[in-house]
């Protein structure tokens, strides 16, 4: 038999490729801040601010995409659980977005203190692994694929550790170095919220892959140590 | 109910078994080829025969174009707000309940006498025609409405007129139908007596008949022979009875079978 | 090594198309297009009572237009109008002006017949004739006289249909022989055949399963580009589905509680009536809280 409802499918592709197009713009944002960052580049942190606005575009489109396409197709099953994996998933990249965009004020205040190689190499290594959790998130939802889902939790440990290697160096650093010491500790905390994010989307993966809403890990639960 | 089917084909059985046996004697071809005679030996019924035949013919080829496209037009193209098309309504079944010999007598003072056409086989036709008339409209009419009107309203959506929707789908779809009434109709007017005796059936008539000639018709033979004193007459007359059964319950096969065969599930 | 960002075009960001996802036609778009329809202040009543009142509204070319309300809202009476239907119910009286591409479908020297064949229309119930597949959908072009190719007009026909694969070994097979759903496409291929302007479909799918429901909508997809389809359901999720522009119509009762007439409420583009409808009776409808 042949497919029925050709135009909701079609409909429903070009919803998810909009969520290809808006991780391609957060995926250059992250590694614009993160460049402006250590490069120490007030112009470069200047275009991230600016190309915000066109992550929020995208974001808007597809609000409004997904509510046309529910209030017209009332999609059920699978469906309805890969719109509403869409929607969250939305949701996520435009907070990834705004987080960028809080790096780049950052750099623009710290642009003219003193820089420590520990730490730069810190947030390059941060900045990589977002990009990596970001990718691999948006493959698990196109793929259906659960276990590459939760895959993120491994990347998302190595954030953390990377997190509180930022934090001992700035202690070590002592208290000269307090402004700039601040603003780091803002902008690791950033980069660590991306991976979050990026984790919150893999979880949205493993529900439209399972049918199962399940939180990777839960702080309550979590048997390593805070620091 | 048992009961009263037993009583009634029980009847009709020893009807037709005292018949066929009385007849059985006198059926044979001198039945169908010889005229009437009054010695018995050599009479037979053949203008009878051919008269009744005739006559059928007359009625189909009235009755039928008149019946069906009446009907057509009281249930297509009537309007019914008009009191005259409701007149006609009510008075159609009561003509078809007139006993036959009123028409009979009509046709006499009517088609006999006042159109002048005399005692001949037009004449009988014409007067048959009447009888079964209102018949094959009931029929037609009954086998028109059985169509649905979504065929109707389809036809019309795609751009019919009025007419080309009844020529070209109430019409054939009504066939089936209109076939049956009418071969009842007909079947009923083979069978008729007293309106041809009342315009001139002439009882003996030993000539082969035509449009415009005196004629006789078989029920009026049979009649005729029954009245006659020589026993041989009798079996005769029942012979003759057999004919006109088998030609009565021919066509009423036929037109079973028809409807039968064709008939609709809408 | 990051160049400028803003510079930088992914090559799969298309604005255009990024535009349209989901959205449909928007009224603008929608309003650009030729008017096929005007309606202005169309009455209809039945032996005086009247059942529809002052509705005025447009329709555009190669749109689906859905007219959605609950029963006895003159919906079906409202379909009618456009093809003249309406003629052949004694006692029926249209008021007002229809314009079809601007001329009068009511004028006096309109032929109603000439009104049908290029305004086709489906019904609730499939009505095919019974008679062969093939002189179903050869019906139409032969009561209009257009003799020439008929077996290529049948052919097109039941392709547009989507109807052809399943027939085209059985063309002279008696039509009633059909599943409903190919029925009511075979009704289709019929209005087709005469190659109209419209096609009026009147609750073309509630006597179909959901799947023969599914083909049906998809067909109006696919159809839509050459024809101009209005529709008339009582299902309001079809009518999202498949509408670009939707009339809401209701019910009004007089203060006795005797007569009740139509009228049109709100019309506008789907994506509005089911999202953000402006009139409180339609959000009511399309939320089911009112029946």
């Amino acid at each position: 038999m042949a497919q029925l409802r050709a135009s909701f499918q079609e409909e429903l592709r070009e919803l998810e490729e909009l969520l290809d197009v808006e991780s391609d713009l957060v995926l250059r944002s992250v590694r614009a801040a993160v460049e402006a960052l250590v490069t120490r580049d007030p112009e470069l942190a200047d275009e991230v601010i600016a190309f915000d606005d066109d992550i929020d575009e995208v974001y808007l489109r597809a609000q409004e995409a997904v509510e046309l396409l529910l209030a017209r197709q009332t999609p059920v099953a699978s469906d309805l659980r890969l719109v509403l994996a869409i929607l969250h998933s939305n949701v996520h990249f435009e907070r990834m977005g705004d987080l960028c965009t809080t790096i780049a004020k950052l750099t623009k205040l710290s642009a003219d203190l003193p820089p420590d190689e520990v730490l730069l190499t810190a947030f390059r290594e941060m900045g990589e692994r977002c990009e990596e959790m970001i990718r691999i998130a948006l493959e698990s939802l196109h793929a259906r694929d659960a276990t590459l889902a939760e895959s993120l939790i491994h990347l998302d440990e190595l954030i953390d550790l990377s997190n509180r290697r930022v934090v001992s160096r700035l202690l070590e650093l002592g208290p000269e170095n307090l402004e700039w010491g601040l603003r780091a500790i803002v902008a690791s905390r950033c980069l660590e919220r991306i991976g979050d994010h990026a984790v919150d989307i893999g979880e949205r993966a493993a529900f439209l892959a399972t049918g199962e809403f399940r939180e990777f890990t839960d702080a309550s639960r979590d048997p390593r140590p805070l620091t | 109910m048992l009961f009263a089917m037993l009583v009634a084909f029980g009847t009709l059985a020893v009807l037709l078994v005292d018949t066929l046996i009385t007849g059985w004697p006198e059926l044979d071809r001198q039945l169908f080829s010889g005229p009437p005679s009054t010695v018995p030996e050599e009479a037979g019924a053949r203008p009878a025969i051919l008269a009744t035949l005739y006559l059928g013919l007359i009625v189909l080829l009235l009755s039928v174009p008149i019946g069906v496209l009446t009907a057509i037009y009281l249930e297509e193209y009537a309007d019914r707000e008009r009191w005259w098309n409701r007149a006609i309504e009510v008075n159609i079944q009561n003509l078809a309940a007139v006993p036959s010999i009123v028409y009979g007598i009509l046709g006499l003072a009517f088609i006999v006498r006042g159109i002048g056409v005399g005692r001949v086989v037009l004449a009988g036709g014409l007067i048959l025609t009447l009888v079964v008339l209102p018949t094959v409209v009931v029929a037609s009419r009954e086998a028109i409405r059985a169509v649905p009107d979504s065929i109707r309203q389809g036809a019309f959506a795609l751009g019919a007129t009025k007419w080309q929707v009844v020529w070209r789908q109430v019409l054939p779809a009504s066939i089936p139908g209109m076939a049956t009434g009418s071969i009842l109709a007909l079947s009923r007017a083979v069978g008729e007596t007293a309106p041809l005796i009342m315009v001139g059936a002439i009882v003996y008539v030993a000539f082969d008949p035509t449009l415009f000639g005196s004629y006789t018709a078989l029920p009026v033979q049979i009649y005729n022979w029954t009245k006659q004193p020589d026993p041989t007459f009798q079996t005769l007359a029942a012979a003759g009875a057999i004919v006109l059964l088998t030609i009565v319950l021919g066509m009423n096969a036929v037109a079973i079978f028809l409807r039968n065969r064709y008939r609709r599930q809408w | 090594m990051v160049t400028p960002m803003t510079q930088m075009e992914s090559p799969r960001i298309d604005s255009a198309r990024l535009a349209e996802v989901s959205r449909g036609l928007d009224r603008a778009e929608i309003e650009r297009r030729e008017k096929v329809f005007s309606v202005s202040g169309l009455g209809v009543s039945y032996h005086g009572k009247p059942a529809l009142e002052d509705v005025t509204l447009d329709v555009h070319r190669n749109t689906v237009t859905a007219f959605i309300g609950p029963s006895g809202c003159g919906k079906s009476t409202f379909i009618r109008c456009f093809n003249r239907m309406n003629d052949l119910i004694p006692g029926a009286k249209v008021e007002g002006t229809v314009l079809y591409h601007g001329a009068d479908l009511y004028a006096r020297d309109v032929d109603p017949v000439d009104v049908r064949r290029r305004i086709g229309m489906v019904f609730q119930k499939p009505n095919p004739f019974p008679k062969s597949i093939y002189d179903n959908v050869a019906f139409g072009p032969r009561v209009l006289g257009l003799r020439g190719g008929l077996d290529e007009r049948v052919e097109k026909a039941l392709h547009d249909a989507a109807l052809w694969d399943e027939v085209k070994d059985r063309l002279k097979d008696g039509a009633l022989g059909l599943s409903g759903g190919q029925q009511q496409r075979l009704c289709i291929a019929r209005a087709l055949a005469v190659e109209p302007d419209v096609i009026l479909m009147d609750e073309p799918a509630s006597a179909l399963d959901p799947i023969s429901t599914t083909r049906i909508e998809d067909l109006m997809h696919e159809l839509k580009r050459e024809y101009t389809i209005v529709i008339v359901t009582h299902n309001m999720q079809q009518a999202a589905r498949v509408a670009d522009m939707t009339a809401f119509f209701s019910v009004v009762v007089d203060d006795d509680g005797s007569a009740r007439r139509g009228i049109l409420v709100e019309y506008d583009t789907t994506a509005k009536i089911f999202t953000t409808p402006s009139d409180t009776r339609t959000e009511d409808y399309v939320t089911g809280r009112f029946g």
